[in-house]
């Protein structure tokens, strides 16, 4: 049988086999090495529609600059609504992570806002309100690049907010991170301790080969094998043997020793790794919205992918309003007769004549008026929000902006379920 | 390398001299060793990745409680399994050592080529922990005592202490405190900020979550006698699962 095994193992090691191995260490080698081309998306339109829209409304989102060189600083600011009717099947956001959406660290992340309170950390954030936020971005990699805003809700998941094209020109190997130790030194941490890393690893590695191919060197595999089989396994680790181990255990231990007295020594000062759910950050300190709208009822006509809600609006303010915007999960529909200049936002989330109303006339202070609000846009499908129709809760949701003509803007949530119509021209 | 032919080897009867029988053994030996040590890359790596996964991948989630804890254990599955077919097919004292080596190497590939060539993450914020002195321990107590009881016991409760110290010298300078904005940070904390991870949001970290806070700041001990006490257990159960499939039972047919 031993000859029978050895027969066939010598049969398998041609040069053939061999040429096949070494053609399959290649390919292999090949694919994990190869340049992949940077992700241009982050799936947002794949989150389902309720979860987009009931879930967190961004608005007033801007970015300082669209392009940069790299180590230039810009700014992505804004503010989100946190819709009251948010959906059962998400967690809530008592646990929440101020974020970016790009292609891995392109720009990093030098500082985040949520109102006045630096956010590094996690997070609560209570269902009705309103915040602001500001994050500030350095370039760090050339290229063209998605950045969207978005907030990590846990056991909810992420949630995306609008994105915009920034470009970054110069080169990654020019970048620096410089960063101010409490101690008083400034040291550069895209690149801090990475040669010593690479030197510990690398040590050990040596190491760990030394002692592998020192004991397979001595015998190999195959002949220990048969004298383990011929029950001469005891004669190969003899006294020699075990003194090389003692002898190799004792080094060991002392490098891991030397090692660790010398971090110790070099770096006296350390701190266990800071964490912590951040609570209490105030929201938006403004006057409460002289709007209310009531939900009366809706559809969405899948054929024309339009969305029609009816409301009752009250006008609690002093002056003349109108509907101007209708924004949700990040796209802008806009009332041409009210935006008569097209704001400054990425064309993919802006539908400039997406919204009409029934009715055009200012609401006077005071009045309370039924309306019919048509969100009417292909972004609407594009976006993907046409999914709505086959939730499971078919419920929409958003922000309507309302305008006076001094220029004042008043927010009010909306949402309720809406009924999908499956042929084109169907009414309420 | 050298070989015997004492234990009754087939050289004379199929092979045309004894040189070419004693080649044919030292080119198999290698072809094994390489196989072998790729077999053990790839299932150990991704072993690893789905039971440690973050702990290892982040600087900021390297902490001083969960980290220490999972991570030696979950190790320890392969290193023990590795032992038992070295040890008692071939009383080769390399199999910890081996495996550890092979999880490092598959490690420091992935870091370099998909975590920094692919998605530019630096090295700082995603090398691996180092295992290699455990994996030292653990082949040479099985060694020096050529007792798998005594090497789970000893061996297991070695195998957990050791690993905070072995990964101290490296990490130590990533928990030198700095400041951004008013709020304390160490370096390691700042890094896993500043370098965006748009799936890998800071409340997924566990960082010293837990009741036991008897031992004020002393953690690392607690999780490392924790860590130990499961590697032990942890190495009687792969132990014998390493047993199990060190077999060529299922390839022993009349053709072969």
């Amino acid at each position: 049988m031993k000859s029978l095994n050895l027969q066939s193992m010598a049969k398998c090691a041609t040069a053939r086999v061999v040429r096949l191995w070494i053609l399959g260490v290649v390919v292999a080698g090949a694919l994990t090495t190869l340049p992949a081309t940077p992700a241009s998306a982050h799936g947002e339109r794949s989150q389902q529609a309720f979860l987009r829209m009931r879930t967190l409304n961004w608005y007033d989102v801007k970015w300082s600059k669209t392009e940069l060189n790299v180590n230039d600083e810009m700014e992505l600011t804004g503010k989100v609504h946190v819709f009251s009717g948010w959906p059962q099947a998400v967690a809530r956001p008592g646990e929440s992570f101020l974020n970016v959406g790009e292609p891995g660290p392109v720009l990093i992340r030098k500082s985040a806002f949520v109102g006045e309170v630096p956010v590094p950390r996690t997070f609560s954030m209570d269902v009705g309100k309103d915040y602001e936020y500001k994050i500030v971005l350095k370039a760090r990699r050339q290229g063209r690049y998605h950045v969207h805003v978005q907030i990590n809700v846990k056991d909810g998941g992420p949630i995306v907010g609008p994105g915009q094209w920034i470009t970054i020109k110069g080169d990654m190997k020019d970048f620096t991170n410089p960063v101010t130790l409490l101690e008083g030194s400034t040291i550069d941490l895209e690149t801090y301790g990475i040669t010593w890393t690479y030197i510990y690893h690398f040590f050990w590695m040596a190491a760990a080969t030394a002692w592998i191919l020192y004991w397979f060197m001595t015998k190999g595999i195959i002949v220990r094998y048969w004298q383990v089989k011929a029950g001469k396994g005891r004669e190969l680790i003899g006294q020699d043997e075990k003194r090389i181990g003692a002898i190799t255990l004792a080094a060991v231990l002392l490098a891991v020793l030397v090692f660790y007295a010398a971090a110790n020594r070099e770096f006296p000062r350390t701190l266990p790794m800071q964490a912590g759910l951040l609570t209490g950050i105030s929201p938006i300190d403004e006057p409460r919205s002289t709007v209310a709208v009531q939900f009366k009822g809706g559809s969405y006509t899948v054929p024309g992918r339009e969305l029609r809600i009816r409301a009752k609006v009250t006008n609690n303010g002093r002056e003349p309003i109108r509907l101007g915007e209708f924004t949700s999960a990040g796209l802008r529909f806009l009332n041409p007769e009210v935006f008569t200049t097209r704001p400054d936002f990425p064309d993919y989330l802006l539908a400039d004549r997406g919204l009409s109303v029934s009715d055009h006339n200012p609401i006077a202070p005071g009045e309370t008026r039924d309306l019919e609000v048509i969100v009417q846009d292909a972004r609407f499908d594009i976006e993907r929000l046409s999914d709505l129709a086959y939730d499971t809760d078919s419920q929409f949701g958003g922000l309507l902006l309302f305008f006076s003509p001094s220029g004042e803007r008043q927010r009010a949530e909306i949402g309720g379920p809406v009924i999908p119509k499956f042929q084109a021209g169907a009414t309420l | 390398m050298s070989a015997s032919t004492e234990s009754g080897s087939p050289a004379g009867k199929t092979w045309k001299s004894k040189e070419e029988f004693l080649g044919c053994v030292t080119l198999t030996d290698w072809l094994l060793l390489v196989i072998l040590f790729a077999v053990l890359l790839g299932s150990f790596h991704i072993h690893y990745m789905l039971l440690a996964g973050d702990w290892d991948f982040w600087i900021d989630f390297k902490d001083r409680r969960m980290w220490p804890t999972v991570t030696p254990i979950v190790a320890m599955c392969f290193a023990a399994a590795a032992q038992s077919f070295f040890w008692t097919r071939f009383r080769l004292p390399i199999g910890a050592t081996t495996v550890v080596l092979a999880l490092l190497v598959g490690e420091w590939i992935n870091r370099y080529d998909n975590f920094w060539g692919w998605t530019f993450f630096p090295i700082n914020l995603v090398f691996p922990s180092a295992l290699i002195p455990m994996g030292f321990w653990l082949d040479i107590v099985l060694m020096i005592s050529g007792s798998w009881l005594v090497t789970a016991l000893l061996g297991g409760l070695g195998w957990g202490l050791l690993f905070y110290p072995i990964n101290w010298p490296v990490l130590a300078q990533y928990h030198q405190a700095t400041e951004i904005d008013g709020v304390l940070l160490t370096l390691a904390d700042l890094i896993g900020f500043n370098y965006v991870r748009t799936g890998t949001p800071e409340y997924i970290r566990m960082v010293e979550r837990g009741t036991l806070r008897t031992f004020g700041k002393d953690v690392v001990p607690v999780a490392a006698f924790f860590s130990g006490f499961i590697s032990m257990l942890v190495y009687f159960l792969w132990w014998n699962v390493g047993k199990w499939f060190s077999t060529t039972k299922y390839l022993e047919i009349e053709e072969v």
